[in-house]
């Protein structure tokens, strides 16, 4: 019996152009077994942004649009309303990193929450700006050393990290809102079944849903694919915690 | 029998896989891949594979292509 192949809504002959050991590999491709499960890829539309998520249309074999940086979730509202306005309703949602949705994209990302779009976003939390070399980026955790913050991000200079979770769930208009992580086989399981929430809440039409998922740069963090897992379980996990932060059906 | 299928010319050695197997199936090949690293390569010799699939989970590049397991 088959237990395992590659899900039908990743482009069969592609290859996925993250580091040895990222974790994005992971992540779209519990993206494209939802996208299976549900049957959505006849009527799924996925907005990429710029950062390391950008070549998503390489990879997910369903109907991609690039959006400008940090505007993802702007121009996911566009085609979601648009789309309901012809009576032609679709899945939208879009794959962004932590620079993009919680820095540069902070007031289009937190506006779609709080006017309750009926979208997805799934951001990639990985600590750092990872495609354009490891700057310090929003999510950087206190003292954590990256290209631009050589002695570690300070209060003083730097200020505090975005819990963009919590931010989120604190929106009105949000349906559900959770942080997940991939460095083990239980949480990769568990972060699926979070996304296909996620995605459900979409579907049944509650408003904003939003999956933050905790992610390894083995390069910028400079640390072995192993070692990486192992900092997010021990560390990473301690200032951004697990769970689910906002559930309309169960609050 | 359970068994896996592996793609060696996706395989960018995290080496994720190896510690992931419960059984210890998976092991650093004599090959080199498309990093410079040697990649990997699964032996059961002795039918030892569960087909639990957790190699298959872990992989971020999909290179364990599919997972068969025995009923």
């Amino acid at each position: 019996m088959q237990v395992f192949n590659i899900p039908r809504a990743i482009k069969q002959n592609s290859n996925f152009t993250f580091c040895p050991g990222c974790d994005h590999g992971v992540a779209i491709r519990l993206v494209a077994q939802i996208i299976d499960e549900l049957k959505l890829q006849e009527k799924t539309i996925a907005v990429a942004s710029s950062g390391c998520s950008v070549l998503l249309y390489d990879f997910l074999d369903v109907d991609c649009i690039e959006s400008p940086h940090g505007r993802a979730c702007a121009v996911a509202t566009g085609i979601k309303r648009a789309h309901r306005a012809l009576n032609n309703d679709r899945f939208v949602f879009t794959y962004q990193g932590d620079g993009d949705f919680a820095s540069i994209g902070l007031a289009e990302s937190m506006h779609s929450a709080l006017r309750g779009e009926n979208i997805t976003a799934i951001c990639i939390n990985n600590t750092n700006y990872g495609m354009t070399g490891g700057q310090l980026g929003p999510t950087t955790t206190m003292g954590q050393i990256t290209t631009t913050s050589p002695d570690g991000r300070n209060a003083h200079y730097h200020g505090f990290p975005i819990k963009t979770a919590e931010q989120i769930a604190l929106c009105e208009g949000t349906s559900f809102s959770a942080r997940a992580a991939l460095y083990d086989v239980k949480n990769i399981l568990s972060t699926k079944n979070i996304i296909k929430k996620a995605f459900q809440y979409q579907i049944e039409g509650l408003g904003f849903s939003f999956v933050e998922i905790l992610s390894s740069c083995p390069t910028n963090w400079k640390l072995s694919p192993k070692d990486s897992h192992l900092k997010i379980q021990n560390e990473l996990t301690k200032v951004y915690p697990l769970g689910i932060f906002k559930d309309v059906k169960n609050d | 029998m359970s068994y896996i299928k592996l793609n060696k010319n996706k395989c960018k050695s995290c080496y994720l896989c190896i510690d992931a197997c419960p059984k210890n199936l998976i092991k650093k090949s004599n090959e080199i891949g498309q990093t410079g690293e040697y990649t990997v390569e699964f032996k059961d010799d002795e039918n030892l594979c569960l087909g639990c699939g957790v190699c298959a989970v872990v992989c971020p590049e999909i290179a364990i292509t599919e997972v068969y397991k025995d009923e």
